[in-house]
């Protein structure tokens, strides 16, 4: 058995212990030393963990996974579950942000020509093989709508009310190949006949042979008696082409629809047209060319040494 | 006593304190995991004599007080290092038995692992500190004493190497 320790091992311990105890009480007494010491050592330590850092955090968490294997599992089915919903809620966002800005530009355009409207939501899209272009929107009977009711959107005409159901209705589109709309051409009292072909074109023809038409013209509907099917004012499209037939016997033009009719989200029935007719202020203001800055520069002339005397 | 080769020493611990902090620091293990350092600087002072013994606690505390993770006081773990290490050195220097088997030895570190976290606690409770709840508490000390069991086997050849290196294993003898 050996000596286990003598009175100066002793000695020594109590020593170190009362050190201890001191340094406890400074640091308890907010000596600033004490946090002055831990600041520098930390200060001399970052160093090395952020290079460490560096090279082990890939693995920092392997030995924890590895235990934590069916718990891991488990947080990440979680995770891609929500994941998906919140996928789903910012489709959802975005698609209702869509529908915000497309039922303002539809307040706006009927509050301008004061229109009283119903808004509506397209449900559905026509089917391919019903070769109609048409789509269903979310009000019918139930919001007193009839047929021959003219459907707007923020950008101008998108169709008729075909059939009306109770709760749904059937809209034919202007792009459809059976659709007439008689229109005016904006700021001039030329008219003409406008015909979907199916496609984001119509043809434009003009009822006067003497009339011609100029590519960028606007046109707007002309109304229809009693305001059915068609109200007054609302803008149809644009001419962007004209052919010059020599066997036609008036101008005939292609015309760019204002409105895409494969993105319609929110819409709007005209139930009732405005006593006045509001003419051309629902035409959409062609874009302001932007001005190129042009910038002169007049290089400095090399100034030429002077002899010195 | 022998003052030089206590210090020299000390750059290992430093060492040890620096691997520590920078590499082992990083990987999270489950159970609370094990402190290398505190592993290291029990089994030294398991082979040392009571008075190195507690010279190196009191230089193992202070290091691990200034650790930048360190919660409390500064002087807590120093105090709670100098009972244990002068305690475990104490125990081991004096019985011929214990210091020839290396299970033994393993078993003490363990212990002496879980009683200084318990001290530690202990002392935190003591000065205020907030330590959370006692069942994560006995799930930390409880994880760190069996990881200890699981480390120390292999850490220990290693430590005694070094130390044999520092003391020329005339204090083993």
């Amino acid at each position: 058995m050996r000596q286990r320790g003598d009175n100066r091992s002793r000695l020594l311990f109590v020593i170190l212990i009362v050190t201890s105890l001191f340094f406890i009480t400074l640091d308890l007494r907010g000596v600033q030393v004490m946090s002055g010491i831990r600041s520098g050592a930390q200060t001399v330590l970052a160093p090395f963990e952020k290079g460490a850092s560096a090279v082990f955090s890939p693995v920092g968490n392997f030995f924890s996974d590895v235990v934590h294997l069916g718990r891991t599992r488990a947080k990440l089915k979680r995770l891609e579950e929500q994941n998906a919903s919140l996928r789903k809620t910012l489709i959802d966002r975005k698609s209702a942000d869509a529908q915000i800005k497309q039922l303002k530009s539809t307040l706006d355009l009927a509050g301008t020509a004061g229109y009283t409207i119903v808004n509506a939501k397209v449900i559905s899209q026509g089917n391919s093989t019903s070769f109609s272009e048409t789509v269903t929107i979310d009000v019918g009977a139930n919001k007193h709508l009839t047929r021959d009711m003219t459907v707007i959107c923020g950008e101008g005409l998108v169709g008729v009310v075909k059939v009306v159901y109770p709760n749904t209705s059937l809209v034919l589109l202007a792009s459809d190949p059976s659709f007439r709309i008689g229109v005016r051409i904006a700021k001039s009292q030329q008219i003409g006949i406008l015909s979907g072909q199916g496609t984001d074109h119509a043809v434009l023809q003009l009822l006067d042979s003497q009339s011609s038409v100029n590519i960028g013209d606007a046109l707007v509907a002309r109304g229809s008696q009693g305001d059915k099917p068609f109200v007054p004012g609302v803008p149809v499209g644009s001419v962007s082409s004209i052919s010059h037939s020599s066997g036609a016997i008036s101008e005939i033009a292609e015309v760019k629809y204002y409105v895409n009719m494969n993105a319609l989200g929110v819409v709007a029935v005209v139930v009732k047209a405005p006593l006045a007719d509001p003419r051309d202020i629902l035409v959409p203001k062609p874009p302001q060319p932007v001005p190129t800055v042009t910038v002169f520069v007049t290089p400095t002339p090399t100034p030429t040494p002077t002899p010195s005397k | 006593m022998n003052t030089r080769k206590n210090i020299l020493s000390f750059p290992i611990f430093l060492l040890v304190f620096l691997i520590e902090e920078s590499i082992f620091n990083q990987i999270h293990l489950p159970f609370g995991g094990f402190s290398l350092f505190l592993i290291f600087s029990l089994s030294w002072c398991a082979l040392s004599t009571p008075e190195t013994g507690a010279i190196a606690g009191f230089g193992a505390g202070l290091l691990m007080d200034l650790a930048p993770h360190s919660q409390g006081s500064v002087g807590q773990w120093t105090l709670v290092l100098i009972i244990t290490g002068f305690g475990i050195a104490y125990l081991r220097y004096g019985d011929d038995s214990l210091r020839n088997s290396p299970l033994s030895l393993v078993v003490m570190v363990s212990l002496g692992v879980v009683v200084s976290l318990v001290l530690y606690v202990f002392a935190g409770a003591l000065l205020g500190m907030d330590l959370g709840s006692s069942f994560q508490l006995m799930k930390t000390i409880i994880g760190n004493g069996v990881w200890t069991l699981a480390v120390t086997p292999f850490l220990l050849p290693i430590v005694s190497r070094l130390h044999g290196l520092i003391f020329e294993t005339r204090e083993l003898k």
